[in-house]
């Protein structure tokens, strides 16, 4: 047994694989849909006056969040993790009946949350909290499918034959740990029909605070949920892949210790800056701004470990678009850890706050460093899972250009449109009054609303070759050996 | 100059200077206001930064090569190095950590600072720029300055022409409508309790005689009550409509406002208390200040001049 | 120690856990209690007022519009006072928003009105040339929902002691009481009599039919809702 390579089971890792995919798309199309319908508002009706309920910009919006972000990002957590959890425990799922029960009861339940989350949010079934819009019926749903997973880490943690855990399992404990922690306190809500009596909707509720107090609370999720979504389980997934895929030694062990610890303190203090300027007390805001700053150093060292990893290999970032996609991801990466902090600051905060520039950093981040990170990730293991090489290289190449490209667009024409907009919110004439009425500081903004879409739009298009490729890859790529999966992912031409 | 290097830079050049036009492009722009200046700060420094700290990471991945001793163990394949911490990093993240403990607890002390406190005086200096400058503001730039108001509040309801957009809100370009006095003279109206506390009451349509001397009354009425019309003003008194509101519509204090034009205290006292009336709803304007209703008011009197 | 961590998950977990969950406790706690107490002339919701609240949350126009007045004086003059923390003492759940696509309605009851929302919500560019936002027709046909407002009123007095059928201080120095029926058919009836304050100020003849045959179109709702914010 102990020489003999272990056959890894990637059934589960395959099946999220799969919704990843189809999440990823969905999401973004639905993403691409709201970005035409603020530069051309005739859009809210593409399917005729009578479904406008259903595709207007306002019922749209959380379904392309709650989508890319409980749809694609988390599907794309779950995959890797039951890759790469096999992989660096060296334990197969195939060794245990209970975990492969646990992992496919895990997706199917998953499916199911999906279902209904979509129904619900087309529905206007809402809470209206950004990122936690689910009501409790879903929530209940949701905190078991993540116990499932809980107990599948654990679980295979249990049966490890790698003594200590490797750096990426660290970030993977941690996503469980911190979502589990936040999503449940930030949805103490009372179903209304139970504690009615029986009156009304039986899927309504209310939350357990209010005013400034629910504020706090939901920004406490709603910062960290960035945090242990977006770049927690992220981080995991370029500590193992690309030094996997590149062969190289990871920079330094002592940089992912302290990245690592540094994040897990830091990031917690930090969600005051989404209260800046609001009513909750002064000194909390500023510690909200003065731990952002302190966030650029652990968010930085892992980004910087991984370009150090890389140190001297410019020919494989030259030839190989999946390394490719990694390096741009941490550059992203570094990009948005210093945004954000800078946005954090309270004058660029009283600028920036509620403006596009907002929404710029964040598909900096979610476009530039997460879906390249998960697409990188994928691509990675389609050759081992489906024991098939990827189907076409130059694909991969122009899908890449494509996207970036994409990325660019969106977040340049987002930054000019927000500073923009905040500028002239702010300004008075000279005699004293608002320059502006509030339309023409919507009006301004139609150059940069196109330009977002047409770069949305070609992310898209990226999105689409990248289903395309993987679906060839699954069905028509060369069968390899074992022996070709060592490091360099096989590709043709 | 290296390749990388000159593509860096443009980058930045391009994101700045686009940036830049934007904003630039529209009235105020950095305005002198420390707030705009901090974030266009910000926004240099972000591009600055990561374009440099990038093209110096690239640069090892181009010339450098991987050192260092490996750790015994190793995962699935990938070793790891027990390189030190890269010194800038090291160094600045206990530079960071010893800013953020000065920042809270001493050096700019958390209590010190109260958004409050600063909006008080961002408003007061604000108010005595304004202040000392209003005085002078008469004429033909007291309704430019009016005009700017409306275009500010009142456009979303009256449009940009002030024409009321179809019948939506008021034409302000006429002092009012042939439903509007028919509504008052059948209805009666109390809106603006301020000044005009008594109001004027309901059913002066039963002072005529038939419909067709009603209709008469009114055109005066809305044509402005012009001197010519001796039937007109003739009905106007005979609907007691003068002991209200003077002989010519001119208005007279407390008892009625002025109904042959617009003028300041007209205006002035619609936005005290809003109006409700036959076309809809006006909202009372209570947060401009005196001159900037004077202004806004002065405007609209000039619209139907 | 941190190597001797991660060969002991368990204790790993726990560090992690520990770690992360100690600065929730510090930032969050200690304002609890003092956030909560309203501020002289807030009032709770009536039963239409919350319905109306339910079509906006179920519409997410917090997706575009903020309720927070931030103390600059750009937006004071915009909008009217900046928030104070009690103001929002019966929201469940806060609707600060984080994004303005549009513009902040905290205030709006002062300054816009129903008229105006009824033109406006039915095609926003019709009123204001060039808005983006998306016209809510169906807002006209569909029904609000006034037993589940009945049943979130019912829910936060007993459970968070709202204070309806309570006389409460206003600005003026003066009390009012916000009433909540015992039953739901009272609730009904009284949505119905606020609702006809409403219509009496709109102008779709369909509108004012079906609230005088006992229907409450969500628009209904959604603007008493609306002028409710001052
Ligand atoms: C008892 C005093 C009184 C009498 C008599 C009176 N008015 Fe008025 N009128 C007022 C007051 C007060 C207002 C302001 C109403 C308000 O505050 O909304 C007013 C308003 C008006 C307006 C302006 C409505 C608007 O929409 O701006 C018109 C036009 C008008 N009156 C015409 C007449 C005519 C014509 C008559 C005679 C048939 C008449 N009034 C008789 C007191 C009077
Ligand atoms: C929410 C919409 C709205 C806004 C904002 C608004 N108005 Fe009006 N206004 C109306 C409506 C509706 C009427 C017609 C009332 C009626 O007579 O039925 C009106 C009427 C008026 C009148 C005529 C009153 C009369 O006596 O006939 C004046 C003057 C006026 N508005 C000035 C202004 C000014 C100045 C502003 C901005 C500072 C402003 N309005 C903002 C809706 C608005
Ligand atoms: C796509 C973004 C978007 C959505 C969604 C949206 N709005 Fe708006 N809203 C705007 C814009 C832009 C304006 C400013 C232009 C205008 O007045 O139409 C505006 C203006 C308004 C105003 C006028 C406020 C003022 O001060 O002039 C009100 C009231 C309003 N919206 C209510 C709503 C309600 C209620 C909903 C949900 C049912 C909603 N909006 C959904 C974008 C949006
Ligand atoms: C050092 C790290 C970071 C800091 C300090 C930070 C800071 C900020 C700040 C100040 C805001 C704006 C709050 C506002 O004014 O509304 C914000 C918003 C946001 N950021 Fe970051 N950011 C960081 C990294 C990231 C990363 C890496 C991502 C995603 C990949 C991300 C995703 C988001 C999202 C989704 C929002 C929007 C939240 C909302 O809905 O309002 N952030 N961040
Ligand atoms: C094709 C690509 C995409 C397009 C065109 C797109 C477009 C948009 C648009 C138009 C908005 C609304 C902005 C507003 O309200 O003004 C939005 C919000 C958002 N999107 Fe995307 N999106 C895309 C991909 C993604 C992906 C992949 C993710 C995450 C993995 C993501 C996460 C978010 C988040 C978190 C918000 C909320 C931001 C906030 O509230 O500040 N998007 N997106
Ligand atoms: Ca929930
Ligand atoms: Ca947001
Ligand atoms: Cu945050």
């Amino acid at each position: 047994m102990e020489n003999r390579p272990l056959e890894y089971d990637y059934t589960v890792a395959k099946m999220f694989m799969l919704t990843t995919v189809l999440l990823g798309i969905v999401g973004m199309l639905v993403g691409v849909i709201l970005a035409w319908e603020l530069a051309f508002p005739a859009v809210n009706t593409f399917l005729g006056q009578g479904a406008a309920e259903y595709t207007n910009f306002s019922r749209l919006r959380p379904l392309h969040t709650d989508a890319v972000i409980f749809g694609f990002t988390l599907s794309g957590v779950f995959s890797t993790w039951y890759y790469v959890g096999q992989r660096v425990l060296k334990v197969s799922m195939a060794e245990s009946k209970f975990l492969m029960i646990l992992g496919k009861t895990h997706f199917w339940l998953y499916l199911v949350g999906v279902v209904a989350v979509v129904v619900s949010l087309l529905m206007g079934v809402t809470t209206s909290k950004e990122y936690a819009e689910f009501e409790w019926p879903i929530d209940i749903a949701i905190v078991i499918v993540w116990v499932l997973w809980g107990v599948s880490i654990f679980g295979l943690i249990g049966m490890r034959r790698e003594k200590s855990l490797y750096i990426s399992v660290w970030y993977y404990i941690a996503t469980f740990l911190g979502i589990a922690m936040l999503y449940v306190f930030n949805n103490m809500e009372i179903p209304t029909y139970f504690a009615s009596g029986g009156i009304g909707a039986w899927w309504h509720s209310v939350s357990a605070y209010a005013g400034t107090n629910d504020a706090l609370v939901q920004w406490w999720y709603g910062h960290n949920a960035v945090a242990f979504g977006f770049t927690v389980p992220i981080v995991a997934m370029i500590y193992y892949f690309l030094p996997k895929e590149s062969g190289q030694a990871v920079f330094s062990y002592k940089l992912s210790l302290l990245s690592f610890w540094g994040l897990m303190f830091v990031y917690l203090w930090a969600g005051g800056h989404h209260l800046l300027f609001s009513t909750v007390p002064d000194w909390m805001q500023t510690m909200g701004s003065v731990f952002s700053i302190v966030l650029i150093l652990p968010s930085w060292g892992s980004a910087i470990n991984m370009l150090l990893t890389m140190k001297g290999e410019w020919q494989q970032v030259a030839s190989s678009p999946l390394i490719k996609f990694m390096v741009l991801a941490s550059t992203f990466y570094m990009f948005s850890t210093l945004e954000g902090p800078i946005q954090a600051i309270k004058s660029v905060n009283a600028i920036a706050h509620f403006t596009d520039w907002i929404v710029g950093h964040v598909h900096d981040g979610v476009l530039g460093w997460v879906a390249f990170m998960i697409m990188a990730s994928l691509f990675h293991m389609a050759p081992r899972v489906f024991k098939r090489e990827i189907y076409s290289k130059s694909l991969m190449n122009t899908q890449f250009w494509i996207q970036t490209l994409g990325v660019v667009l969106y977040f340049t024409s987002m930054w000019i449109a927000g500073i923009t907009q905040g500028m002239m919110w702010r300004a008075h004439d000279e005699f004293g009054n608002l320059a502006y009425s509030f339309i023409d500081t919507v009006t301004v903004l139609h150059p940069y609303y196109t330009i977002r879409a047409v770069g949305g739009t070609l992310y898209l298009i990226g999105m689409f070759l990248f289903a395309w490729n993987m679906y060839k890859t699954m069905t028509a790529g060369r069968r390899v050996e074992e022996n070709e999966l060592q490091n360099a992912s096989p590709m043709a031409a | 100059m290296n390749k990388l290097t000159l593509a860096g830079i443009i980058t930045a050049v391009v994101m700045l200077g686009a940036t830049w036009l934007s904003v630039g492009g529209s009235k105020g722009g950095l305005n002198g206001d420390i707030v705009n200046m901090l974030a266009v700060a910000g926004a240099v420094a972000l591009v600055i930064i990561t374009v440099f700290v990038v093209i110096k990471y690239v640069r090892q991945m181009q010339d450098d090569t991987a050192s260092g001793k490996l750790a015994d163990e190793n995962w699935d394949g990938i070793g790891e190095y027990k390189n030190e911490l890269p010194a800038g990093w090291a160094f600045m993240l206990l530079g960071t950590m010893i800013w953020a403990m000065w920042y809270m607890l001493s050096g700019y002390p958390v209590n010190a600072y109260s958004q409050i406190g600063e909006y008080n005086e961002d408003s007061a200096a604000h108010a005595a720029k304004f202040e000392a400058k209003y005085a002078s503001i008469e004429g033909d730039e007291l309704v430019e300055m009016g005009e700017s108001v409306f275009l500010a509040e009142c456009k979303v309801c009256h449009g940009l022409s002030a024409d009321g957009i179809d019948g939506k809100a008021a034409d302000l370009n006429h002092r009012i409508s042939k439903e509007s006095v028919m509504h008052v003279i059948m209805n009666g109206a109390n809106n603006m309790k301020t000044d005009f506390p008594g109001g004027m009451p309901m059913g002066l349509n039963y002072s005529f005689a038939d419909e067709a001397e009603l209709n008469k009354l009114v055109d005066y009425v809305v044509a402005g009550l012009p001197a010519d019309d001796k039937e007109g003003a003739q009905l106007f008194e005979k609907g007691t409509c003068n002991s209200c509101h003077g002989a010519n519509g001119e208005g007279m204090a407390y008892a009625g406002p002025k109904i042959n034009s617009f003028d300041v205290a007209t205006v002035s006292s619609v936005l005290k208390d809003g109006k409700k009336g036959a076309i809809g709803t006006m909202p009372a304007f209570s947060r401009l200040n005196a001159k900037q209703i004077e202004a806004v008011s002065a405007y609209i009197a000039s619209l139907s001049k | 120690m941190f190597h001797w961590l991660e060969k002991h998950p368990f204790f790993f977990a726990v560090g992690v856990f520990v770690t992360i969950a100690f600065a929730g406790l510090i930032e969050i706690v200690p304002n609890f209690a003092q956030a909560s107490q309203p501020v002289i002339g807030t009032k709770p919701y009536t039963t239409l007022e919350l319905a109306g609240r339910h079509v906006y949350i179920k519409n997410s126009c917090n997706a575009c519009h903020s309720q927070l007045v931030r103390p600059f004086k750009a937006e004071t003059d915009r909008y009217g006072d900046y928030s104070l923390s009690g103001e929002y003492a019966f929201d469940r759940p806060f609707l600060w928003g984080s994004k303005r696509t549009g513009p902040d309605l905290l205030r709006v009851g002062n300054y816009r009105t129903t008229d105006w929302h009824e033109n406006h919500m039915k095609d926003p560019a019709s009123v204001v040339p060039g808005s983006i936002m998306p016209a809510y027709t169906w807002l006209y046909t569909n029904e609000a929902d006034i037993d589940t407002a009945y049943a979130e009123q019912v829910t936060v007095k007993n459970v968070f002691s709202v204070p309806y059928n309570t006389p409460l201080p206003m600005k003026d120095g003066s009390k009012e009481t916000v009433a909540l029926a015992d039953t739901l058919e009272g609730a009904q009836a009284s949505a119905l009599e606020e609702a006809k304050l409403v219509v009496a100020d709109m102008k779709s003849k369909d509108i004012q039919d079906a609230v005088a045959a006992g229907k409450i179109p969500e628009i209904v709702a959604l603007i008493a809702y609306m002028n409710s914010l001052k």
